[in-house]
């Protein structure tokens, strides 16, 4: 039995150790090595050199504190607005299938695409210039001005990503037992009471769930960068990963790309160690992550 | 359970581990069978198998590698098409896994960080006769050494809107060919009404902004580094007179990135843009409606200076680790024939072929506009072959990004481009 099912994870493992866990431990070690990928033969250990020059470094610093900016904006107001719209779809009587998969529908989507289709919605003569211009406002230069950039790609970020996690959310919903909501309504709780009491304690782990994932991708944002502004105008919407690829294909520094790579996973990491420590020990907080699935039998006391 | 149980088990999952096995057994056949096929038809046939990576569409290119088929039976090409927004990185992959195209097309600005970094050979002893018969040669040389073949060249013109110019009181048949008589008939047209502007000027796409100030810094007789390509000019009189001239423009501008300004142009809302040739396939396509001609680019004043602008090339390069470096150099010397390169630019409409006969083709006769791009290319510089070009860039960009928001005076962004440069150039001990 064991050696079956060591059979049936065999692909994946393969797959997970050639494409994942191999280029992870190579990019550790490279970390540690000048590397100019046209010059392989100039290869050589610098030890931690690459990693007191990152930390040192204005542009590291510029493009983390752009990422922290990122992040810290769009991760509440996506969380809000998912939560929002989950509630909204829960409520639906009729055609809860067709707004479900509306919702979700840029979550099928590539980044490139969606930040292509903003790229004309922010065009000058684009569509969200026209309506101002129909409201008299003179062109907004979303992408163009300094000050408006970070916040427009935010703003698509957002746009892109409430859909998958409403879905997250209202999957976590739908584990609520009918009869608890029912009690609660018996016992004269209003709606926004139901939500807070019941509801919201009982998601608590999906909405973790959706913490710990948007935050990972948030400060992974590269595609929307890459295709909308390249860093601009003047670096206000460089971010870490933006400015890891510069280092790495425009300036062939492998090593450096890679020592900025790892200074971001520890962030990150330890960002979600904190997050789960908050998380869990925040009031209110009933279910695993595993209950997910599973539908509560008790209801909280009311 | 007795020893017989045991062994009807054992031989059950002996039997189960080989069904699983079995597909990844049959790949391992497959591949290997795959891996010999090529190896046995290769040592059959005595074929040279040259690996070409380019930019071009295929269909583009695959007439031109037919004939070459026919007049080089035993080279084999084998031609994959690169995309502009990973074609780079494609490129850098392979290198450094060792594993290169034999030929391949590279970018002008992309050519320096190779050549500093020895990755190309040097082919300065092969293709000695090939030069006379092509231009472009600055592009590929470094230190008086060639390490790619020009094949195609690039540059950009002053289009402007017939209409516009009409509306703003102006001679569509006198385009304006100094700074002074550009800029009245920029403020003109933007004067026309509030949906028209004037002039494109790029802005939010740093990467692109040396290419258009430069040409009129050129044009002034400025430059960015000395002929000793040691020091830098870049805060030179006749860079800030060019610089403080190219801002000058700006209220008067639509600033928004290339492909926007393109499209304002094509909308009939910019009276002037500079572009490159693509522009001349796509707009009589996209706006049949707009008429627009093509001029030089504008020269400092009357007698004085030089209607500049920025060169580009698309290079042939052969690298270190090419395995059939004598037949990727026959392959390059077929493209960058006059014959070859030709069909290529009236396909694409990109570049022109760097062919010296292809001047004078009886194509640019039945297309002026094309002409004029011919024209410009006498009076168009490219920037310099040096090893740190990659960070001269990204300064100069930088720092005319900072004058073009308009928080650095032009004689302050180009001191400190300067400054940097210089202290890259030669770091004080």
């Amino acid at each position: 039995m064991r050696s079956r099912s060591f059979l049936g994870l065999l692909p994946w493992s393969l797959c997970f150790a050639v494409f994942g866990l191999v280029p992870l431990l190579a990019a550790l070690l490279l970390s540690f090595y000048f590397m100019n990928p046209l010059r392989p033969d100039l290869t050589h250990w610098v030890g931690a050199a690459n990693y007191a020059r990152a930390l040192g470094s204005p542009a590291f610093w510029h493009a983390l504190r752009t990422t922290a900016i990122f992040v810290v904006g769009t991760l509440p107001v996506t969380l809000l607005l998912a939560y929002i719209v989950a509630a909204l779809l829960g409520r639906l009587r009729r055609g809860e299938a067709f707004f479900r998969a509306a919702i979700f529908f840029p979550a099928t989507l590539s980044m490139v695409v969606i930040a292509l289709i903003f790229k004309s919605l922010y065009a000058e003569q684009g569509l969200l210039n026209g309506w101002l211009e129909a409201l008299g406002s003179p062109p907004v230069h979303w992408l163009q001005d300094p000050r408006l950039a970070l916040p427009s790609i935010m703003a698509m970020d957002v746009w892109a990503s409430v859909g998958y996690y409403a879905i997250l959310i209202l999957a976590g919903r739908k584990t609520l037992p009918v009869e608890q909501l029912e009690a609660a309504r018996l016992e004269g709780m209003r709606t926004l009471e139901i939500e807070r009491r019941i509801i919201l304690p009982h998601v608590k782990p999906v909405l973790l769930f959706v913490v710990l994932l948007n935050t990972v991708r948030s400060f992974q944002i590269f595609i929307e960068v890459f295709v909308l502004t390249r860093g601009g105008p003047l670096d206000s919407t460089l971010t870490l990963v933006y400015h890891l690829y510069e280092r790495a294909f425009y300036h062939f520094e492998m090593g450096y790309a890679c020592a900025i790579a790892y200074l971001l996973l520890l962030l990150v990491g330890a960002i979600l160690l904190v997050q789960r420590r908050l998380v869990a020990r925040a009031p209110g907080e009933i279910p695993r992550a595993s209950a997910v699935t599973q539908a509560p039998v008790e209801a909280p006391a009311l | 359970m007795g020893p017989r149980g045991h062994s009807v088990v054992a031989r059950r999952v002996a039997g189960r581990v080989a069904l699983a096995a079995a597909p990844f057994v049959a790949l391992l056949l497959a591949a290997a069978l795959a891996l010999c096929g090529a190896g046995c038809g290769r040592r059959a046939s005595a074929k040279r198998a040259v690996v070409f990576w380019q930019f071009s569409p295929l269909p583009a290119i695959q007439s031109v590698l037919d004939r070459f088929r026919h007049e080089h039976p035993d080279i084999e090409v084998q031609v994959e098409q690169l995309t502009w927004q990973s074609g780079r990185e494609k490129i850098v992959a392979a290198i450094a896994a060792g594993l290169p195209p034999d030929l391949c097309e590279i970018g002008s600005t992309f050519l320096p960080g190779l050549v500093a970094d020895s990755t190309l050979i040097d082919l300065t002893d092969s293709i000695p006769d090939l030069r006379p018969a092509l231009r472009g040669w600055r592009v590929v040389e470094y230190r008086g050494r060639a390490y790619a073949v020009p094949w195609m060249l690039g540059t950009r013109a002053l289009y402007f809107n017939a209409d516009l110019m009409r509306r703003a009181g102006l001679s569509p048949q006198k385009p304006p060919t100094t700074w002074a008589a550009f800029k009245t008939a920029v403020a003109r047209i933007d004067a026309i009404d509030s949906g028209t502007k004037g002039f494109g000027m790029n802005s939010g796409e740093r990467e692109v902004l040396f290419k258009k100030f430069m040409p009129f810094a050129w044009g002034a007789g400025g430059d960015i580094l000395d002929s000793t390509l040691t020091h830098s000019v870049v805060a030179s009189p006749q860079n800030i007179e060019a610089l403080r001239f190219y801002l000058s423009l700006k209220p008067h501008s639509l600033l928004d990135r290339q492909e926007m300004l393109d499209e304002a142009f094509t909308r009939g809302r910019l009276g002037f843009t500079i572009s490159g040739p693509w522009m001349l396939r796509k707009l009589p396509v996209s706006a049949p409606d707009l008429h627009f001609e093509v001029a030089l680019m504008p020269r400092p004043a009357e007698g004085k200076g030089e209607p500049a602008s920025f060169s580009g090339a698309e290079v042939l390069g052969i690298f270190r680790g090419s395995k059939e470096q004598a037949a990727a150099l026959t392959l390059a010397r077929f493209l960058v024939r006059e014959e070859n390169a030709m069909p290529l630019y009236v396909a694409t409409g990109n570049a022109f072929p760097a062919a010296v006969a292809a001047e004078s083709d009886t194509y640019f006769v039945a297309h002026p506009k094309d002409k004029v791009f011919v024209e410009q290319l006498e009076y168009a510089v490219a920037p310099p072959v040096h090893p740190r070009w990659v960070e001269i860039e990204e300064i100069l960009n930088g720092e005319l990004e900072w004058a073009i928001y308009g928080k650095k005076s032009p004689e302050a962004a180009l001191r400190s481009a300067d400054a940097r440069i210089e202290a890259m150039l030669n770091p004080r001990p």
